[in-house]
Parts: C-alpha cells; structure tokens; sequence
C-alpha cells in the first residue's frame, strides 16, 4: 500500500435511500422487522420514515473506486476486509439523498507474528443527508498479507 | 425492547440461529449489497482460487448479528457498530449469532450500553465477532 495516501480525501458522491432497497436488504438478511416495510410500523417505532438497516450504507460504498484505488494495492487477492465500523449520529430513512465523501484515514505497518508484515488501510467515510446533518461515518479497514488469502 | 435499568452486565438476548445457509442466500444478500466479488456466487472462480465452494460475506454474517442486536436494543438506539472478520462460512453452515452486556455507563447526559457480539458456525468456529454501542431510555 501507498503510506503517502493517508489523508487524500475524494470526490463526493449523492445517491437516494430508497425504500425497496431497504426492503430487498431487509430481506437479505433475514430480518422480518416491519419498521423496513411498513410506514405505520416505522412511525410507531419513532422514525419519520422508513428506516435503514444498520448496515446498509455499506452498499453505497461500492458507488466508487477511487478511495480503494489510491491504496496503491498491486494484487487484490492479498487483501482482506479486516473490519467495518459505522457511527450511527441521526437516523437516515427512505427518500433521504445522501452525500458521501471517502477519506483515507491512515496507512500503517504492523508486524505479525502468523502473517508476517501487514499493511493496514482505513477508509473513512461521512455521509451527509439533504439538511446538510451528517447522519452516519462508515470507516472499512483493509489488511494487506504477505500471502494469497482467498477472502 | 431492553431498558438501561434492566440489563446487567452480562445479560444476553436468546440466540439467533442462522441456517443451514445456501447459495441463495449468498446471491440474495450479492444483489442486496451490491457485493459482487465472484468467490460469493461464481464456484468455479471460488474453486479455482482452492476454495471448496464459494463462501458468504463477511457483512451478511453481520448483517444476521444487527438482527439480534436491533430485536434486543432497538434499532434507534444503537450509536455505533463494529464488525472484525475472522473465517468464512459456506453453503450448509449454521450461524449462531449472541451477543452479551460488557459495560453500562453514562455519557454527555446519555445512558450507554455497550455489548460484544459474534456469529460462530456448527464446529464453534468465529466467523465474525465484533462490538456495539446503544443509548436507552
């Protein structure tokens, strides 16, 4: 990986909430809550529209290369997605358009005593809704092995 | 729903059982997700690259976490959420999801929950472990 890409940050990106995708990632994940697919479950529940599943905005983050690109990675078959983390600040429902905006937070070097040297890549990502607030932070972390690993 | 002043340190939720998963599932969470890396629906590509089958997503695992998660916490509760990735799963596997009450705290006038969780297979493997964060009522 490219230790110089900490800190680039990219081109933001929009794209709708919509509420079928909310309910086909519901589905997707075997979760029959009805606040996904019901407007009456989820105004009951507190949301003022149908809410997104916690995980969803992952989806979105397959909206562009760019961040993953400046990583500087020769050969994808030697990355792992070592983890993914999101910060939930206010909730995002069906219909919201939001902006999201990659960051690389940090470029790092670690040794490992089973994988040998492993760089580490976090991308950090904020997504913003149409009242300027930003809703939720995304941040995936990317291993880079020493050796082929299939995952 | 849970309230802060009804957990202890400790508590878990029942278990979610997950499964026996199938290649259906993996597509179905492929189109979902927008997860299109072949060694999740291609088994030819998979096994080209000395994989048995091809295996499930890592955030599907996830995904059938924040399920027991929301049931047990409430889906407008939850403040933060982290997923680690440690083995994969495959056609056939039965995930078992739990989580458990590992701190309670309060913050910036906030009640804080904080829970560890993890989807571990049939044989006890981790497939997933991870650490989450809800404010209650």
């Amino acid at each position: 990986m490219d230790q110089n890409a900490a800190g680039k940050t990219f081109p933001p990106y929009e794209f709708r909430v919509e509420r079928g995708k909310i309910r086909e990632f519901a589905d997707a994940i075997g979760d029959p809550n009805p606040v996904y697919r019901d407007l009456e479950a989820a105004r009951k529940a507190g949301f003022p529209g149908i809410p997104a599943p916690l995980t969803l905005l992952r989806t979105f983050l397959y909206e562009t290369p760019d961040s993953k690109n400046a990583l500087g990675v020769k050969d994808w078959s030697y990355i792992v997605h070592g983890e993914q983390e999101f910060e939930y600040l206010a909730p995002i429902v069906a219909g919201d358009v939001l902006t999201a905006q990659d960051r690389i937070v940090s470029v790092t070097e670690k040794e490992s005593r089973r994988a040998g040297k492993l760089q580490i890549g976090v991308i950090e990502t904020r997504f913003v809704n149409q009242r300027g607030e930003t809703v939720q932070i995304a941040r995936r972390t990317l291993v880079e092995t020493g050796q082929r690993i299939s995952e | 729903m849970a309230s802060f002043d009804s957990l202890k340190i400790g508590d878990q939720p029942a278990p979610l059982v997950c499964g026996p998963l199938t290649r259906t599932d993996f597509v179905r969470y492929a189109g979902a997700s927008h997860d299109f890396n072949p060694n999740h629906h291609d088994e030819v590509y998979a096994k080209a690259g000395g994989n048995k089958a091809v295996f499930g997503m890592g955030m599907l695992a996830g995904g059938y976490c924040t399920r027991l998660l929301t049931d047990w916490l409430g889906l407008g509760s939850l403040k933060r959420l982290r997923i680690r990735f440690a083995s994969r799963f495959w056609p056939g596997d039965v995930l078992t999801c739990t989580a458990r009450v590992t701190g309670k705290r309060a913050d910036g006038g906030q009640r804080l929950v904080d829970c560890e969780f993890s989807a571990v297979d049939q044989d006890g493997e981790v497939v997933i472990r991870g650490d989450a964060t809800a404010a209650l009522m």
